[in-house]
C-alpha cells in the first residue's frame, strides 16, 4: 500500500514536472529557401524542435535581403519569441537587426554571418577551406604531376571576412601542399554571388581568356557554384581540363561527388542537417541562463568518393555497393 | 445607384475595400497578433517601399507608360547615398541620389518617347543597367551608412529619424507614403497635367491633335517614377543603416501587381490612386498575414503571382478584351 502510494506520488510529481517544463518560442529566419543547403538547415531545425518537444519554432525566409531580414526580426518580436536564430546575408545589416533584438531583450544566434552581440554559430571557415585545398593539392599531385595552370576562385565578396576566410583556407591549403605552387597572376577571383547561375555565367566568360590553361583547378564557396563551374567547362568543351572542390556537401554536391567520372572532387562537409541540434540546444541553454561559448563551430570533414559511403551510405546505395 | 457607382469608379474601390476587409478578417482569425498595434506598424512600414514607388508608377501607367527599372533604380540610388555620404555628408548624398533617380527616369523617358523604343524593352534594359551600376559603384558590397568619423553624428541622427521617427504613432515612412499618395491624387485629379495623363493614356493620337505636349508629359512621368524610386531608396537606406546593391529584389513586380490590382489599366487611360493604395494594402496584408503563420516562401510567391494574374484577368474581363463565353472560346 505504501509502495503504491509512493509510486502514485512519483508519477504525479513527474506529470507536474512535465507540465511545468518550459516551452520556448524560437524564431528561425533562414537565409533563403531556394538553396539546398539552407533547406537542410531548416529541416534539421524542425526535426530537432520536434524531438525536444518544448520548442515552438516560428519560421521565416530572409530571401537573401537585408530589408526582409529586418522585417522578419520585427515580426518575430511581434510574435513574442523568446530567442531568434538568424541566418542572414550580410554583416552590414547586423547592427540594425541586433539593435531591434537588444531593445526587445531577445537573445540571438547568428549563423555563418556574425552580428554584434549575437552568439556566432557556423563554419570554422578557414579550417574547412584548408581541408578542401589540401585534398585538391593531393589530387593535382597524383594526377597532373603536381602542377596546375590556373585557379578559379568562385567567392562571395559581399558577405565579408568570414566566408573570405573559407576561400583563403582553400587557396593556402592548396598552395602549401601542391608540388608546384601557382603564381599569383594565375589565380583568378570571380564573384559567384552564391548561385549556380552566376557561377556558370562568370566562368563561361572567363574560360576564353585562359585558352592555354589545360589544367584548371577551381575552388568554390558552395556546392551550387561548383556545379556552375563544371557546367560552364562542359559547355566550353573543356570538361577534362578542370577539377573542382567546394564547400557544404549538400545533396547536389554529394550527388555530383558520387557521379561516375565526376569533375567534382569533393566538398567540405558542414552537415547542415545537424545544425539544428547544436543551434536549438545552445539557444535553450541561453534562455535557461547557462553559459554558452561566443562561437560554436561545425565539425568539418572533407567528403569525397573515398568516404562518402561512411556518411551517406543510405542516400547513395548503388554507388556504395560498388 | 449601381450606375452612379460605375460612373464614378467607386464600384471598383468598394470591391477593393471588401477584399481588403476580407483578408483582414481571415488573417485576424488565423492569428490574434495580426491586428496588434505592433504588427499593424510592421505591415505599414513594410508597405512603404512599394507604396512610395506605386504612386508615380500609377501616374505613368495611366499615361500609357511602364517602368520595370524602379527596383534597380532604388538600389542604385541607395548605393549613391552610401558612396557619397563619406566625402560629401549624408544630406548632399541624399540630394545626389534624388538627382540620379531623376536622371534614370529622364533617360527612360527620352528613349521611350523621343527614340521610340518600347517601354517594356527600355525599362528592362535600364533594369539591368541600374543594377549593374549599383554593383560597380559599390564593388558588389553593402555599404554601411553611419558616421564613421564621429564628426557628423547630428546629421546621421536626423537621417536615421527618417525611418525610425513617428508622429501620432505613425512612422515617418508611412506618413511620407500617405503624403505622396495625397500629392498624387491632387496632381492626377486637380491639375491639367493629371487630366492630360488620362487623355494621353486613353488616346494618344487625339491628345496630340488636341495640342497636348504628349512627349514632354510622358518624359515628366518617367522622371517622377525615377524620383519615387530614389525616395524609396532614401527610406530603405535610412532603415537599414546600409546601402545594398541587391536591395528591393522583385519590388517592380509587386508595384505593378498593386497598381493593376488597384484598377489601373495596362493599356493606359484608366486608374486611380485610391485603388493603388488599396492594392498596396491588400498585398501587404496578405503577405504579412502569411508570414505570421510561417507560410512557406514558395506559397507566398505562388499567391502573389496568382493575385497578379487575377488582377490582370479581371481587368481584361472588365474592359471587354476577353470573352468568357466558353462555347465561343472553343467554337471555330
Amino acid at each position: 500500500m505504501k509502495n503504491r502510494f509512493l509510486i502514485v506520488v512519483l508519477v504525479a510529481l513527474m506529470a507536474v514536472t512535465v507540465g511545468f517544463a518550459q516551452t520556448y518560442r524560437i524564431g528561425f529566419a533562414n537565409l533563403s529557401e531556394d538553396i539546398a543547403f539552407t533547406q537542410l538547415v531548416r529541416e534539421g531545425m524542425q526535426r530537432k524542435a520536434a524531438e525536444m518537444g518544448n520548442i515552438e519554432l516560428i519560421l521565416a525566409d530572409n530571401k537573401l535581403d537585408g530589408a526582409i531580414a529586418l522585417s522578419n526580426t520585427e515580426n518575430f518580436i511581434t510574435q513574442g519569441v523568446d530567442g531568434i536564430i538568424h541566418f542572414q546575408t550580410d554583416q552590414a545589416f547586423g547592427n540594425v537587426i541586433m539593435a531591434r533584438a537588444r531593445k526587445a531583450g531577445i537573445p540571438v544566434i547568428a549563423i555563418d554571418i556574425p552580428m554584434p552581440g549575437a552568439v556566432f554559430f557556423g563554419a570554422d571557415n578557414y579550417f574547412a577551406g584548408q581541408l578542401a585545398g589540401e585534398a585538391l593539392a593531393a589530387w593535382v599531385n597524383a594526377n597532373w604531376d603536381g602542377s596546375a595552370d590556373a585557379m578559379l576562385v568562385l567567392e562571395l565578396p559581399q558577405s565579408g571576412p568570414i566566408p573570405a576566410a573559407r576561400m583563403q583556407g582553400m587557396i593556402e591549403g592548396f598552395q602549401a601542399n601542391v608540388n608546384t605552387a601557382l603564381a599569383e597572376d594565375s589565380i583568378i577571383r570571380l564573384d559567384s554571388k552564391n548561385t549556380q547561375e552566376e557561377s556558370f555565367r562568370v566562368v563561361s566568360d572567363t574560360l576564353p581568356s585562359i585558352p592555354n590553361a589545360k589544367k584548371i583547378v577551381a575552388i568554390t564557396i558552395n556546392d551550387g557554384t561548383g556545379q556552375g563551374v563544371i557546367a560552364a567547362a562542359e559547355a566550353a568543351g573543356r570538361r577534362d581540363q578542370i577539377i573542382v572542390v567546394g564547400q557544404g556537401a549538400d545533396p547536389t554536391g554529394l550527388a555530383a561527388i558520387a557521379t561516375e567520372d565526376s569533375r567534382y572532387l569533393g566538398s567540405t562537409g558542414y552537415f547542415p542537417e545537424n545544425y539544428g541540434d547544436k543551434l536549438l540546444e545552445a539557444m535553450v541553454d541561453m534562455l535557461e541562463g547557462k553559459a554558452v561559448p561566443p562561437s560554436i563551430y561545425v565539425d568539418h570533414v572533407f567528403i569525397s568518393k573515398d568516404n562518402i559511403c561512411d556518411f551517406y551510405a543510405d542516400d547513395f546505395q548503388d554507388f556504395c555497393k560498388k | 445607384m449601381i450606375k452612379f457607382l460605375k460612373k464614378t469608379g467607386l464600384q471598383d474601390v468598394i470591391a477593393l475595400i471588401v477584399i481588403l476587409v476580407g483578408i483582414i478578417v481571415i488573417m485576424s482569425l488565423s492569428s490574434n497578433l495580426f491586428l496588434s498595434p505592433r504588427n499593424i506598424t510592421n505591415l505599414l512600414i513594410d508597405s512603404t517601399t512599394v507604396g512610395i514607388i506605386a504612386v508615380f508608377s500609377t501616374m505613368l501607367m495611366i499615361g500609357g507608360g511602364l517602368d520595370l527599372s524602379v527596383a534597380s533604380t532604388a538600389a542604385l540610388c541607395g548605393v549613391i547615398i552610401g558612396v557619397f555620404q563619406a566625402s560629401l555628408g549624408i544630406f548632399p548624398a541624399v540630394l545626389i541620389a534624388l538627382a540620379a533617380g531623376a536622371i534614370v527616369g529622364l533617360v527612360n523617358g527620352i528613349l521611350v518617347t523621343y527614340v521610340g523604343i518600347n517601354p517594356l524593352i527600355t525599362t528592362l534594359g535600364m533594369f539591368s543597367i541600374a543594377r549593374g551600376l549599383a554593383f560597380v559603384f559599390s564593388n558588389g558590397l553593402t555599404i554601411p551608412v553611419f558616421d564613421l568619423s564621429g564628426e557628423h553624428q547630428a546629421a546621421y541622427d536626423r537621417f536615421t529619424i527618417l525611418s525610425e521617427g513617428s508622429f501620432l504613432g505613425l512612422p515617418y515612412p508611412v506618413i511620407a507614403m500617405l503624403l505622396l499618395f495625397a500629392l498624387g491624387v491632387t496632381v492626377l485629379h486637380l491639375s491639367s497635367y493629371g487630366r492630360a495623363m488620362y487623355a494621353i493614356g486613353g488616346n494618344e493620337l487625339a491628345s496630340k491633335m488636341a495640342a497636348l505636349p504628349v512627349k514632354r508629359y510622358r518624359v515628366t512621368a518617367y522622371v517622377l517614377s525615377g524620383i519615387s524610386a530614389a525616395i524609396a531608396a532614401i527610406f530603405l537606406t535610412s532603415r537599414l543603416y546600409a546601402a545594398d546593391p541587391r536591395a528591393a529584389p522583385g519590388v517592380e513586380l509587386t508595384v505593378i501587381t498593386a497598381v493593376i490590382l488597384g484598377g489601373t489599366s495596362l493599356a493606359g487611360g484608366k486608374g486611380n490612386l485610391v485603388g493603388t493604395f488599396l492594392g498596396v494594402m491588400i498585398l501587404s496584408a496578405l503577405l504579412n498575414g502569411l508570414r505570421l503563420q510561417s507560410t512557406s516562401t514558395d506559397l507566398q510567391n505562388i499567391i502573389q503571382g496568382l493575385v497578379l494574374l487575377a488582377a490582370v484577368g479581371f481587368e481584361q474581363v472588365r474592359t471587354g478584351n476577353v470573352n468568357l463565353d466558353i462555347r465561343k472560346m472553343f467554337s471555330k
